[in-house]
């Protein structure tokens, strides 16, 4: 059964590769290691969404029943978005879970993540707090996840007023990341999100 | 980006060189085997199916996915609801190869065959297509007598051939009116 998958792989990696799409950087894809069983994919952010100008790593592990069930994908680069863990990237997507069709192919799933990141379904979260600000504060995660596209996918824009929030609390002794989750949790409230730091921190010790 | 772009910029010079129209050739071969390919192991399909739908696959291939999900049987390619019951083999005219007898896969489905209608009337009795009947009633002897006369124009219809299911139906209909009649018979005597 192994060798279906590894066969089929290799069939849709030497298609992807051609793929139009590649050509135009909008998805790409790259071996891990030899056996075709760990993929390393590639997505831009689509334009007129926080993501563009960003590009986004994702973990694909082909499983030995690979096609009759998905693979499994995670971001690892670190997105804001309210289908993805900002935690552990992990991503809630009909297709990579019931929905999957064995007709389906590593293009089409990167594409499908490509759409996925220009339209959230913020009923269906992965993540309920990006959720809720989605749902809340659309402009606050329009703000945030551009943020975090120029921070963690070397998108272009530079805001900042974010970066001095940021910059209050690392000077505190706060890790950057730690901050910026808190601070992107707390719709940028500095005072709730230094808050919220200290009391993880007391809980901790 | 920058490795893009160079990408970009290769693709953009291949593309006005001399060999295009091999090129071109080449890409239309590899569609046309493409078309046959199945849409699960992407391999030319071995034991051709096809679902109702019109997608290609290889039996194996097909009955698997089925298998790995038995609640939702739908059609890889467009979702639409298949069953293994409702699929047609494609016989193409190369050779059949032996099934692989690692694959514990059931036979691929047969094809179902019927047989074309028959048009040959049935000429029985020597009296040729016009089909003379004879008939004598008790009952509403005149009228009957009538009716059973004048049907010359008409023909009847052929005997259904031997084995199709029709043939089967009459089979049993003829026995059911032999034993309906008997046990008229018999309430008649008792009487």
């Amino acid at each position: 059964m192994a060798n279906i998958a590894a066969q089929r792989i290799k069939r849709e990696f030497k298609e992807v590769i051609k793929s139009e799409e590649v050509a135009k950087c909008a998805i790409k894809v790259e071996l891990v290691n030899d056996s075709f069983t760990e993929l390393k994919g590639e997505i831009a952010g689509p334009p007129d969404t926080p993501y563009e100008g960003g590009n986004f790593v994702l973990e694909i592990k082909v499983p030995e029943t690979y096609p009759f069930n998905p693979p499994k994908v995670r971001f690892i680069t670190k997105i804001w978005h309210p289908n993805i863990s900002s935690v552990t990237g992990a991503i809630c997507l009909d297709i990579l879970k019931d929905q999957w069709a064995a007709a389906m192919t590593l293009r089409t799933v990167l594409l499908s993540l490509q759409a996925l990141l220009s339209a959230a379904e913020p009923d269906d979260p992965q993540d309920a707090v990006v959720a809720k600000q989605y749902k809340e504060q659309p402009e606050m995660f329009r703000q945030t996840a551009k943020h975090w596209t120029s921070v963690y996918a070397g998108g272009p824009a530079k805001m900042s007023d974010l970066d001095d929030k940021i910059r209050r609390l690392t000077d505190m002794g706060i890790e950057e990341h730690n901050a910026r989750v808190a601070l992107s949790s707390y719709n940028w409230d500095l005072e709730r999100a230094t808050e919220q730091l200290f009391m993880t921190v007391m809980a901790k010790n | 980006m920058s490795k893009c772009e160079l990408a970009e910029m290769s693709t953009a010079k291949e593309q006005p060189g001399p060999s295009k129209p091999s090129g071109s050739a080449q890409e239309e071969k590899e569609r046309d085997e493409r078309m046959f390919e199945c849409n699960i192991c992407l391999d030319t399909a071995k034991d051709a199916v096809v679902s109702m739908c019109g997608h290609l696959f290889c039996w194996p291939c097909l009955y698997q996915w089925l298998e790995t999900r038995p609640a939702r049987q739908l059609c890889p390619v467009c979702k639409a609801a298949i069953s293994k019951e409702k699929v047609i083999p494609l016989y193409g005219r190369g050779i059949t190869k032996q099934e692989d007898p690692r694959n514990n896969v059931p036979p691929r489905p047969a094809g179902q065959r019927s047989e074309p209608e028959a048009n040959a009337g049935f000429s029985g009795f020597g009296f040729g297509e016009g089909g003379f009947h004879m008939s004598f009633g008790i009952g509403a002897f005149p009228f009957g007598f009538f009716t059973s006369t004048f049907n010359f124009g008409e023909t009847r219809p052929g005997a259904a051939p031997r084995g199709s299911p029709q043939f089967l139906e009459e089979q049993f209909l003829s026995k059911v009116f032999l034993w309906v009649a008997l046990v008229f018979i018999c309430w008649l005597v008792m009487a």
